[in-house]
């Protein structure tokens, strides 16, 4: 009961934030976007062709009942159709969106987990060379660009002047071999460079840790250094950890993938947003603006609902 | 950063005798950092490329046409040359100025941003002033980056600085959230109490005497910001909502997507290493740097 009491309160909290991105987006690619009148009008159009065009695509109602309209499309989750494919947008992204999720869960677990371990390892070994090392490297990995690693990593194991063991671009799935042999470069790419940040960001909360009184004490009482790790500091470390994996899930499932689809032409919903983004496909770009910021609302609210779970010092109040 | 910097304590006072500041201190930890100091050097020597470019000295024939399509490393082109033919070296250097332009306009404004718009929030915190500003801190990061780029420039209808802006709006916010905590932890000091209690108004009290105090966090995330510009440009550059006229390493990796898979890789291998070469020195020299200034860091 006071969970979901707390549930609602929360829901509530998340409508000013809502109303922002909604209100901030619309503001920025509907209203002041590309202008498609052009594109669907034939040549030498009259203005009262060009009138009947604006007012198809809403253009001619005032601001307000534009954004209202978008605000209860967004309540409906019905986007209407895809300015330039002429597709449902909610069909749309019900095709792709899986896609997205199937080419970047694997990295971004991947990613975290390794991180995590790479992150106790140096920090068990603080300031010695192989926390060094760990750390000479994750600064490595994080002055190297995404797009270079995509780009490398595609010569490297899927070209022929590489070693060619993987497709070199598309998305041509139909058994788990195919999706292993899709999947793999971009997810080695995607793990690469998330180690350098992760690794950085896990490893000074865990050092943090080692710090604490409790540690010490546990150490003085001859918990062996494994499960010290485990039940004592790691636990503890779990709400800076849950912050930082559940706040990039939602620009993980819309923007994240975005390079990857587009340079590897994965017909996920990064590209379709990119595509939309350059065609000016308003439909497709406000379902996806705004589902993001429903996505973020309810990451904060999945946040402060595992905090209690990990620590039940954290009241619900 | 490592264990013998921090264990040996600087000199009581220097030769001279003059007094120790905290800022004397942070330079003398500074100095000690040997992978800091190396980086610092290697931004020097990217500075004075870009220096070089911007007073007409070398990298002028960047656009220019000669040499043959992928004319292999000479004498004469010291990196090939690309696609149409043009010098991949001097391209590869004039974007170090272009790199240096983005990262310093980004950093220099979004901190400022950051520290007018933080500083106000957290001095009047729990006000309406800071539910503003945490309102627009959270609607802003909720917006996909690239979207919001890509908004923009479309709204400014292809202005070259659109990607700026857009870097700005969203890189202010980090910092913005980091001088918010700090001010707050001032604003309940004896010196913040005394202005109050000699009448100094309240925004010469926030700008005069508490900002100040939070210059060692504006100096880390100015060269965090620095970097994260960087990056950004060449992945921008890459969808094509980046650097609209001139050369940059982003619109070079780009341009290297078509030749890679036929086989030339210069193009792509200057941009990658010579960017690789500034972003590595300059977070070793941010790191360095928070070693040095920040003194309750664990490392």
């Amino acid at each position: 009961m006071e969970l979901l009491q707390y549930t609602i309160r929360k829901l509530l909290a998340g409508i000013p934030l809502i109303l922002g991105v909604t209100f901030v987006s619309f503001l920025l690619m509907v209203y002041f976007g590309p202008d498609q009148t052009y594109q669907l009008i034939g040549k030498n159009p009259t203005p009262e062709q060009i009138a009947e065009v604006r007012a198809q695509l809403g253009y001619d109602k005032p601001f307000v009942v534009r954004y209202a309209d978008y605000l209860r499309e967004l309540g409906t989750l019905d986007f209407g159709f895809s300015d330039s494919t002429g597709e449902k947008v909610s069909v749309l992204l019900g095709r792709t969106i899986p896609v997205s999720l199937a080419l970047i869960t694997p990295g971004f677990i991947l990613g975290n987990l390794v991180a995590l371990m790479l992150a106790l390892i140096a920090a068990h070994h603080r300031s010695g060379w192989v926390d060094k090392m760990i750390m000479g490297l994750s600064v490595v990995g994080m002055s190297i660009s995404f797009l270079i690693v995509v780009i490398a990593f595609q010569i490297v194991f899927s070209s022929s002047y590489g070693l060619g063991l993987f497709p070199v671009r598309g998305w041509n799935v139909h058994s788990p071999g195919d999706y292993f042999a899709y999947v793999a470069v971009p997810t080695m790419a995607t793990v690469f460079v998330a180690l350098g940040y992760n690794t950085r960001f896990y490893r000074s909360v865990i050092v943090e840790e080692l710090t604490r009184d409790h540690v010490r004490t546990a150490r003085a009482f001859g918990v062996p250094p494994a499960r010290l790790l485990y039940r004592n500091v790691l636990k503890n470390c779990m709400i800076p950890i849950i912050t930082r994996i559940v706040f990039s899930i939602p620009l993980i499932v819309i923007s994240g993938a975005l390079i990857i689809e587009t340079y590897f032409g994965i017909p996920g919903v990064g590209k379709v947003t990119f595509e939309a983004i350059t065609s000016g496909d308003q439909p497709v770009l406000k379902a996806v603006v705004g589902l993001t910021a429903l996505l973020f609302v309810l990451a904060q609210l999945v946040t402060d609902i595992l905090y209690r779970a990990v620590d039940p010092r954290v009241s619900l109040k | 950063m490592s264990v013998n910097a921090a264990s040996v304590a600087p000199p009581a006072a220097t030769a001279r005798g003059r007094r120790q500041t905290l800022w004397s201190k942070a330079a003398w930890k500074f100095r000690r950092d040997r992978a800091g100091m190396i980086g610092f050097g290697i931004v020097l020597v990217y500075l004075v490329a870009a220096l070089g470019v911007w007073f007409g000295w070398w990298a002028t024939g960047w656009a220019e046409v000669h040499g043959g399509k992928w004319s292999p490393v000479s004498g004469e082109y010291w990196f090939g040359t690309n696609l149409i033919g043009q010098d991949i070296y001097q391209r590869s250097i004039y974007s170090i100025a272009t790199a240096f332009e983005v990262g310093l306009v980004v950093a220099v404004l979004s901190t400022l941003l950051g520290a007018a718009l933080g500083s106000l929030a957290g001095f009047f915190s729990g006000r309406f002033t800071d539910e503003v500003v945490l309102w627009l801190m959270g609607v802003l990061d909720s917006i996909p980056f690239y979207l919001l780029v890509a908004a923009i420039a479309f709204a400014l209808e292809g202005n070259a600085y659109a990607m700026h802006i857009a870097m700005i709006s969203t890189f202010w916010i980090t910092t913005s959230r980091l001088v918010r905590g700090e001010v707050i932890k001032l604003k309940n000091l004896e010196f913040v109490e005394a202005a109050h209690a000699i009448g100094v108004p309240e925004y010469t009290i926030i700008f005069r005497h508490i900002v100040p105090n939070t210059l060692h966090i504006l100096l880390v995330q100015a060269t965090i910001t620095f970097v994260a510009a960087i990056k950004s440009e060449v992945i921008l550059s890459f969808l094509g909502l980046g650097v609209k006229d001139g050369m940059s390493w982003g619109l070079m990796i780009s341009e290297s997507t078509l030749e890679v898979l036929a086989g030339f890789f210069n193009n792509f291998l200057a941009a990658s290493v010579l960017m690789f070469g500034l972003v590595m020195a300059f977070n070793m020299f941010s790191d360095a740097l928070q070693d040095a200034l920040d003194p309750r860091k664990v490392s």
